[in-house]
């Protein structure tokens, strides 16, 4: 359909939202991403039956861990579509754009900067 | 199984916060097996703490080790060689591990990370309930295999107390009775005759009331 | 056969190109509709297969240049005709159409007026590989059309100019495709009007893309029919005039025209059916029948594709299964002979080397390339670690870098390889293959899509785009760094079929398969098979629906290898392709039974609306059109003089936004039956758009002619109907009168669409994806159009969206056909992405045990975690669960998704 969505968002192909582990999340954020959004089939419409609803817990849980030390839960999110719906996937990555650019950069980047 | 619970991020940054070369240390026993203390657990928490120092401007190094079990010597002398990289370990394990970890590496503090909850099931995955309280005694064999000394509020070891209403405790509505547990289990073993032998006074002393225990065998000892 | 010589021999030439960039001589290119030129010595398409050159002797000088300039001696000047026979059991016409060449319909100015093409000719202009590099420009001047027209049925419902009498199905679609591709490509503003009759936006899920071109993408639809077309010299713009649905007398300019062109049998195809004694219609497509409708009018030969009537891509490739089946049929007995095995070399054991990483960069014409800056990009993977080649390609896809890439492999030593081209989802196996003929494990490879997730999604920003194509490259290193060899299991496959619904689709697929000698079990939730057909009287063309449904449950009932379970219900599925076992419960006692089979093939079908618009059930007047054909055949139409039909009942409204394809044809039949009956009948149909497609088109000019009067109404303006004693009264508007009209009638038939059956449940059990309006979705809508996104499982008919009976049928036998291809193999292979147990690691918690969707892991007798690779679906979660991280996804295994991670972000903090 080739809509257009902003750059900064990169996929990381896996077979289903359900192989995406809460270690790999956070690995994302250590390492300094800005967001992380995980795209999931449709709640119900699992390829592999409920993998999605496993991924949404995960992400749950990571939104928690960056809460509580300070990095900010919203910059976790799971989204849910169709494979079907193109358009969805551009709102998505637009929206989380958006959300992120709201939020400003991982404050880790910062806090490296003055330590620096 | 002993379960334990995750501790609160919050309250492991308090105790380590003053230091700067930490080990996060799992145990693929008990706490792997209750999703407490395993290796994942050990990667979520290492990369948590590592965010938030760095957040703070710390520079902190924060490790991940899983051993086999923390309540063997064997396998905490695997560390033993690492250990004076680091100024502080996190043990995921219950309080046995980090009791022993302690004990083997003196001069390092060792924190736990988890909170060791009781000896018990997992009912469904994600659900754990208490079975034993290691009394030293066991009086299953008397009471159809349900044991009031961990599953009745009152220890009561001749029957259920008064409070007991239509087969639930009186402290919790949710919590069965255990007197009442045990008598359907004798009807359906046949063996009510057993609900009427009176049952001694149990000898306390082995369990925690008689101070730290011990148990020495012979039999294997090397 | 005739073989045609080409001049340059296929096997010896390598598709170097030097003869081409030689030859002196000029020729019109008309791949691209002669917008540009090629030379004598040229390849009609970067596709083609083989990819090798041929000469073009009419426009050959015989000069000898490329005969000099060619390395591989692959020149033959002298090549000749050559004769061959090959013995087969059956054959399949599927010689396809050319477009309509409207050169003769001087009043459109085609071939005279630069800036007019046809909608082929626009096709060239969008494309990479086209005459403007896909750019959008005018023939004239090469400058950016500012607005755009559409003319649609060109040499399509059109007897007056051509006599091609049928729609040719196609256009509608291909017109808003185009019209929203030209918006895309083209940066500034521009005005697309499509000016048509009606849109024939019949196709599955096709409605809510006409919808999305209309209220989204602002693409202007004129219900109109241009009489006239001149060019104002000094701009080359064109002056469109036509009369709109008023009458009234309108002029608007454009920078550009496009020609919608219909589809036409070409001669050689006319021909070619007179040699085979074919029987071709009017029109010249196959004469094929209402119930067979691949088959020829001889025996052992069948068709498909526009040779059998004018259709679009899935429409074509469903009926290529289907003529396929048929043709299969006929020779079943010989199946497995004459079978020639790919030859794969051993493998090469590079566990112990290091990696040595090979990036090909694709330019995909100016797919990736006119965006992305791909030497950059090339450059950059020069520099990243392991990467010891790189390369780049105009099409890395094609025949000839395949070769190359064999060739580089080899002589570089690469052990793991890079393509950064396009998706993974259509380009991924081709490459794996090319790995495999090399030696080396095909899963050594990694794709990074940079056209999909670079170039076409960030087309205003190429810098951003190549930024974005290194990082996609980097990633890609990084894991193809990490990656190990995998090896495939093959499992044996159970013979027996099962189809679920026993409706016309059903049989068809059932009877198919039990006559090339597999068994197969039907589950039909009613008593009675037939389905929806039990309901149909006759089909447009006058076949007896109620004889053949008849004929068809003979046949399946008495066919030996087919076991009919009616009353039936599924509680219970399970197993994967080749081996599933499905638990039903059989009726009228409801005892279980457990099957074992090898493919399924969904067959569950549809019913018709039940309207609660228009006093439905209400006034027993007001009757569905399938009612109406029931009364038709019972009661006749002696007392009906007056009908009205109201057309998209319960379709393309807000509720279901599709449209159902077949009540158009549903109300034409109704009507001329009618006709027939009573020829005084008056008959009015209220309609939004006749969709009348192919030759049913003719049904239509019929109705016509016969007197039944048709008026378009809006969805916003809808027909009125009250319930008086005289009569149903309907008001709606007349469009060239401006006003309304009231008409009392003795009956009013609603065109009521179709609405797929319930299937949630059996969706749920199944696991099976359904579209919004409860079709089962097929794992791609252009490309596979009869299988499920779960291997071995196919569907058909009704239950994949609203069809008519020949089409139903066809798709059957393409299920079938489908199903085939797992059923006729002793053996499946299995894919090697399967999660394994790290047994030091396992602490036998259980947590993968109760975490697989599938059941698949057990504690086995070491007290280890094991996982059935047979069985395992892939997925993974049990790795992301695994509390002591002893579980790993083959091909995702941790490290390889967090080398994608940590390559992604490196530097970054």
């Amino acid at each position: 359909m080739r809509l257009q969505y902003p750059s900064d968002i990169k996929i990381i192909f896996v077979p289903c939202t359900g192989k995406v582990d809460v270690l790999h999340i956070l690995r994302a954020f250590e390492k300094g991403a800005d967001g992380v959004c995980v795209v999931g089939c449709l709640e119900g419409d699992c390829h592999f039956i409920s993998g999605n609803f496993r991924a949404r817990k995960r992400v749950e849980q990571v939104q928690k861990i960056l809460d509580t030390i300070g990095i900010g839960g919203e910059r976790a999110q799971m989204y849910n579509l169709s494979s079907g719906e193109g358009p969805r996937f551009a709102q998505f990555a637009i929206e989380m754009d958006e959300r992120i650019r709201k939020l400003g950069p991982n404050p880790m980047k910062l806090a490296k900067k003055k330590a620096a | 199984m002993i379960v334990a619970d995750k501790k609160p991020i919050e309250e492991i940054i308090e105790e380590i916060k003053n230091h700067e070369k930490i080990l996060i240390l799992g145990c693929n026993e008990c706490v792997t097996v209750c999703e407490a203390g395993g290796k994942k657990e050990v990667g979520v928490m290492a990369s948590a703490l590592r965010m938030y120092f760095l957040n703070q401007g710390q520079e902190v190094k924060i490790d991940e080790k899983t051993l086999e079990r923390q309540c063997d010597h064997e396998y905490l002398e695997e560390i033993r060689d690492v250990m004076d990289q680091y100024d502080a370990v996190v043990s995921l394990a219950c309080g046995v591990g980090v009791q022993f970890m302690a004990e083997k590496y003196h001069t390092t503090p060792i924190y736990p990370g988890v909170n060791t909850c009781f000896l018990g099931v997992t009912e469904e995955r994600g659900v754990w309930t208490e079975r034993c309280q290691a009394c030293g005694e066991c009086i299953l064999a008397r009471t159809g295999g349900i044991c009031p000394v961990s599953r009745c509020a009152k220890r009561l070891l001749n029957g259920p107390c008064g409070g007991a209403t239509k087969g639930k405790c009186e402290i919790n509505k949710e919590l069965d009775c255990a007197w009442q547990l045990i008598i359907d289990r004798l009807k359906a073993l046949g063996k009510m005759d057993d609900y009427e032998k009176i049952t001694p006074i149990k000898d306390w002393s082995t369990e925690r009331a008689g101070g730290p225990r011990k148990v020495v065998r012979e039999d294997v000892q090397q | 056969m005739v073989n045609h010589p080409r001049y340059i021999d296929p096997v010896k030439c390598t598709g170097c190109g030097e003869c081409a960039m030689h030859c002196p001589v000029a020729a019109i290119n008309e791949i691209n509709k002669g917008l540009d030129d090629r030379r004598a010595a040229y390849i009609e398409y970067p596709q083609a297969v083989p990819l090798a050159y041929a000469i073009d002797f009419d426009a050959c000088i015989g000069c000898g240049l490329c005969e000099n300039m060619c390395m591989a001696k692959a020149i033959k000047y002298d090549d000749t005709e050559r004769e061959t026979a090959v013995k087969v059991g059956s054959v399949i016409l599927s010689t396809g159409s050319q477009a309509y060449d409207p050169s003769d319909l001087d009043y459109l100015g085609y071939g005279k007026y630069p800036n007019v093409v046809t909608s082929e000719g626009f096709e060239r202009i969008l494309c990479a590989g086209g005459p403007y590099l896909g750019h959008v420009m005018r023939p004239l001047d090469r400058e950016e059309p500012k607005s755009i027209a559409w003319l649609q049925c060109i040499g399509s419902r059109d007897i007056n100019r051509c006599g091609n009498g049928y729609c040719s199905s196609v256009c509608c679609m291909y017109a808003i495709k185009e019209a929203m591709i030209a918006k895309e490509h083209i940066h500034a503003d521009v005005d697309c009007a499509i000016f048509n009759m009606d849109m024939r936006t019949f196709g599955k899920d096709y409605e809510k893309y006409f919808l999305r071109a209309r209220d989204n993408e602002d693409i202007r639809f004129v219900k109109a029919r241009a009489h006239t077309i001149t060019e104002i010299p000094e701009t080359g713009d064109l002056i469109l005039q036509y009369a709109d649905e008023a009458g009234q007398m309108k002029e608007e300019i454009f920078s550009m025209v496009v020609l919608s062109v219909g589809l036409k049998i070409p001669d050689s195809s006319v021909d070619l059916a007179r040699r085979l004694r074919i029987e071709l219609n009017k029109y010249n497509f196959v004469n094929t029948g209402s119930f067979t409708p691949v088959a020829t009018s001889r025996p052992g030969i069948y068709t498909c594709g526009v040779f059998q009537g004018p259709k679009d891509i899935p429409g074509s490739i469903t009926e290529a299964s289907a003529a396929a089946c048929l043709a299969g049929t006929d020779v079943a007995e010989a199946r497995g002979e004459d079978i020639e095995v790919i030859e794969i070399p051993e493998e090469m054991d590079v566990t112990k080397e290091e990696p040595r990483i090979g990036v090909f960069v694709c330019n995909c014409g100016i797919n990736i390339g006119g965006i992305v800056d791909v030497t950059s990009v090339q450059e950059y993977a020069g520099t990243l670690p392991y990467v010891v080649f790189t390369d780049q390609n105009l099409f890395t896809c094609s025949q000839d870098t395949q070769d190359k890439i064999k060739e580089i492999v080899i002589e570089h030593k690469l052990n793991r390889v890079v393509v950064a081209s396009c998706t993974p989802k259509t380009h991924e196996g081709m490459f794996m293959d090319t790995l495999e003929a090399c030696g080396l494990n095909k899963y050594l490879f990694e794709m990074a899509n940079i056209r999909n997730q670079c170039s076409w999604v960030h087309p205003n920003n190429p810098t951003a785009a190549t930024e974005k194509s290194k990082d996609l490259v980097r990633m890609a290193v990084a894991r193809v760094a990490t990656l190990k060899s995998l090896h495939e299991k093959k499992i044996p496959v159970n013979q027996r079929a099962l189809i679920i619904g026993g409706g016309v689709a059903g049989m068809n697929a059932a009877l198919s398969l039990a006559d090339q000698g597999f068994p197969v079990t039907i589950v039909e939730k009613e008593e009675k098979l037939g389905g929806m057909a039990n309901r149909l009287t006759t089909t447009i063309e006058g076949a007896d629906v109620e004889i053949y449904l008849e004929e068809l449950i003979q046949k399946v009932t008495s066919h030996p290898q087919v076991e009919v379970l009616p009353r039936s219900l599924i509680v219970n599925f399970s197993g994967f392709q080749g081996n599933f076992t499905t638990e039903i419960l059989v009726g009228p006692g409801m005892y279980e039974r457990k099957i074992d089979h090898g493919v399924v093939i969904l067959a569950t079908g549809a019913v018709e609306y039940r309207p609660k618009e228009f006093l439905y059930g209400q006034d027993q007047r007001v009757v569905t059109q399938i009612e109406l054909s029931e009364r038709l055949k019972e009661k006749g139409a002696q007392d009906l003089n007056r009908v009205v039909m109201i057309q998209c009942i319960g379709s393309r409204n807000k509720e279901n936004p599709n449209c159902s394809k077949v009540c158009c044809q549903s109300a034409i039949k109704n009507a001329l039956h009618i006709k027939k009956l009573q020829p005084d009948a008056q008959i009015f149909i209220l309609y939004r758009d006749i969709r009348t497609y192919g030759f049913l088109e003719d049904y239509y000019t019929e109705a016509r002619k016969l007197g039944v009067l048709f008026f378009r109404f809006n969805s916003e303006d809808p027909p009125v109907v009250e319930s008086s004693e005289a009569g149903v009264m309907v008001t709606f508007k007349d469009n060239i009168l401006d006003r309304s009209l009231r008409v009392s009638a003795d009956l009013l038939a609603l065109s009521s669409g179709m609405v797929a059956e319930d299937t949630e449940e059996l969706a749920s059990i199944v696991k099976l994806a359904r579209t919004e309006d409860g079709y089962f979705m097929e794992d791609h809508v252009k490309l596979k159009p009869v299988d499920m996104a779960t291997e071995g499982i196919f569907v058909c008919g009704t239950a994949h969206s609203p069809k008519l009976l020949p089409e139903s049928i066809a798709q059957a036998l393409a299920a079938a056909s489908r199903a085939t291809t797992y059923l006729s193999k002793d053996q499946l292979t299995l894919s090697a992405v399967t999660a394994w147990v790290n047994p030091e690691l396992c602490a036998s918690c259980l947590i993968c045990v109760r975490s697989c969707p599938y059941g698949v892991p057990v504690i086995n007798e070491d007290g280890i975690s094991e996982i059935d690779e047979a069985l395992c679906h892939g997925c993974g979660v049990c790795a992301a669960e695994c509390p002591a991280k002893a579980i790993e996804l083959n091909w995702y295994e941790d490290n390889q998704i967090l080398s994608k991670v940590d390559a992604l972000l490196e530097g970054v903090l």
